[in-house]
């Protein structure tokens, strides 16, 4: 199935606007909100500042980029081009699972490139070991927004899924203290941003930073996995990759 | 067309010495008592349908008369209501698997973001020994377009390369779902002169269309579907003699009394004033009714619809496969 994959990775990776949304917007947000936040805060806090809304920014980049390259499907659906794959010596398991792993796998560049930016343009100090570990928690966790992307890819529509990959997002990163950490939000918001997997997908990449692994977000993230696993297999069930658009 | 038939698995219709094993008792198409329904709409009852290795057969009928649902079927695209059906021997996932299958479907379509030449690529390499590219090109028509983006083709061409991607694997079946129907006329005359040199390569080919021209042109047998039942089997020739048939229609105020003797007709009717006789030799029954009345008000003559002639046909199902023998 590498054929396939490389194929498909080829295809997304030639979208500049799902690059630009998914590594260049991370990045130069990474320096814009520490200047501005950090310039609210007293001088010995500035670092604290510059690492937390570097791990804000690595979710936000690799939720952006699990969700475009899985809600994607939809625009498959309606070419006609999953149909076709059904009539060809393609194992009807394979496209699905290339496109999974085609999420996952894009979320990797999102991750490095603004982990680079962290440490190169506001000397983000971690250990070694604890960058490594920092990206593989994030590139685990990143397929629970995997799963919610394939599950929307399915539900939707064309239109409809290139509306929800940007309305998801913007959702998912500012509900979920992405852009503005919780700790800014009114008390009657903060039980909000509990309630989104991006909050906790962030504070997974916290924890692991502060080196003072919980096992809250990794529960979190687990039971929000197996909900959009669950509703994958629903959906995929109702309406097969294969089935006509509308 | 350029040659490299030698390199297209196939059955010869006509067997040469040493290629007996190339007409075995397997049928390229087997469905039996295929039934789809959709909640309460039968779209397809109780259909059998066999083909041999090596036949072109057209599936002829008009819109909603189950060509799509019967072709949708046999490919696997969904589990139908009731019924078994076998593509070369096997359960028609496998036979896709197998890659002894291409298939052109309605609704089937291209991925976006992609070069023609890199969709080809890819689907070429899932067959063992795929079509060889040069020949494949040709015969498809789409010199010229490799490098094309996929988001830039026309109708035509689209449907051109997604007839590449039905032949890529040389596929021994061929099940084209109305595969001209983004074409204008000389894109569906140079389909057609594909289709008919693939069938003399050896390539069984199966299509829906509801153009009787298209079906009389190119299969040498011909199935008219409708309502979800076969009405008609046989020759293109034999069908189209009970199609193809013409109504003569004029006003008579008086008695019609004799009318349904005159040479040729096979029906009478019409509304008030208005008769409408369907014939087979419009031309003997226009000459007997001038010679036999004085005036012919209104007088109009034209070919049957593909409708009339299903309902023609619905009335008294037809099994001409004497004919095409």
């Amino acid at each position: 199935m590498t054929d396939l994959l490389l194929f498909q990775l080829r295809r997304v990776g030639r979208n500049r606007q799902y690059l630009f949304f998914t590594i260049v917007l991370p990045a130069l947000f990474t320096v814009f909100f520490t200047k501005i936040i950090g310039g609210q805060v007293a001088a010995g806090e500035y670092q604290d500042v510059a690492g937390a809304t570097m791990i804000s920014m690595m979710a936000y980049g690799a939720i952006g980029a699990a969700l475009g390259a899985t809600i994607r499907i939809a625009f498959d659906r309606s070419s006609g081009w999953l149909r076709q794959l059904r009539v060809l010596p393609v194992p009807p398991a394979a496209t699905l699972a290339v496109d999974v792993v085609v999420g996952a796998l894009l979320v990797l560049p999102s991750l490095a490139v603004v982990a680079l930016v962290g440490r190169f343009a506001n000397d983000v100090q971690l250990g070694p070991g604890t960058w490594l570990a920092l990206v593989g928690a994030l590139e685990a966790g990143s397929v629970v927004f995997v799963g919610l992307g394939v599950a929307v890819g399915l539900a939707l529509d064309a239109q409809a899924a290139g509306a929800a990959i940007g309305i998801l997002g913007t959702v998912l990163a500012a509900l979920g203290g992405l852009w503005f950490p919780v700790e800014l939000f009114p008390d009657g918001m903060v039980g909000l941003a509990h309630a989104m997997p991006s909050y906790w997908y962030a504070q997974l990449g916290r924890d692991v930073a502060a080196g003072t692994p919980s096992a809250a977000p990794v529960l979190a993230l687990a039971c929000y996995g197996v909900v959009f696993a669950a509703a994958t297999l629903a959906v995929a069930h109702r309406r097969p990759l294969h089935a006509v658009a509308g | 067309m350029s040659g490299g038939g030698d390199d297209v698995p196939h059955c010869r219709r006509r067997a040469a010495p040493g290629q007996a094993r190339c007409m075995p008792a397997t049928p390229a198409v087997r469905i039996e008592g295929l039934t789809v329904r959709y909640g309460s709409t039968l779209a397809v009852a109780d259909l059998d349908l066999s083909i041999d290795p090596g036949e072109t057969v057209a599936l002829l009928g008009a819109n909603g008369a189950g060509k799509s649902s019967t072709l949708n079927a046999a490919l696997g695209l969904f589990r139908p209501t009731a019924g078994r059906i076998r593509l070369l021997g096997r359960e028609p996932a496998a036979a896709v698997r197998s890659g002894g299958v291409g298939a052109m479907l309605q609704h089937g379509g291209l991925p976006s973001e992609t070069r023609v030449g890199e969709v080809l690529a890819l689907v070429r390499r899932r067959y063992d020994s795929p079509w060889p590219v040069d020949d494949l090109v040709a015969t498809a028509g789409i010199d010229g377009l490799l490098d094309r983006r996929v988001d830039a083709l026309s109708g035509g061409q689209r449907q051109r390369v997604l007839l590449a991607l039905a032949l890529a694997g040389a596929p021994p079946l061929l099940v084209l779902d109305e595969p001209t129907s983004a074409m204008d006329v000389e894109g569906r005359q140079a389909f057609w002169t594909t289709m008919r040199a693939l069938a003399g390569r050896g390539h069984t080919v199966v299509f829906a269309t509801h153009h009787l021209d298209e079906a009389d042109a190119v299969a040498d047998r011909v199935v008219v579907i409708g309502s979800g039942r076969v009405l008609a089997d046989g020759s293109a020739a034999a069908v189209k003699s009970r199609i193809g048939g013409r109504t003569v229609r004029f006003s008579c105020p008086g008695p019609r009394d004799g009318l349904g003797g005159l040479p040729g007709v096979t029906d009478v009717g019409g509304d008030g004033d208005l008769v409408e006789l369907t014939t087979t030799d419009a031309e003997a029954t226009l000459r007997a009714l001038l010679g036999s009345r004085d005036a012919l008000p209104d007088l109009e003559v034209r070919g049957a619809t593909l409708e009339q002639a299903f309902l023609h046909l619905t009335a008294q199902p037809t099994d001409l496969s004497g004919a095409r023998r």
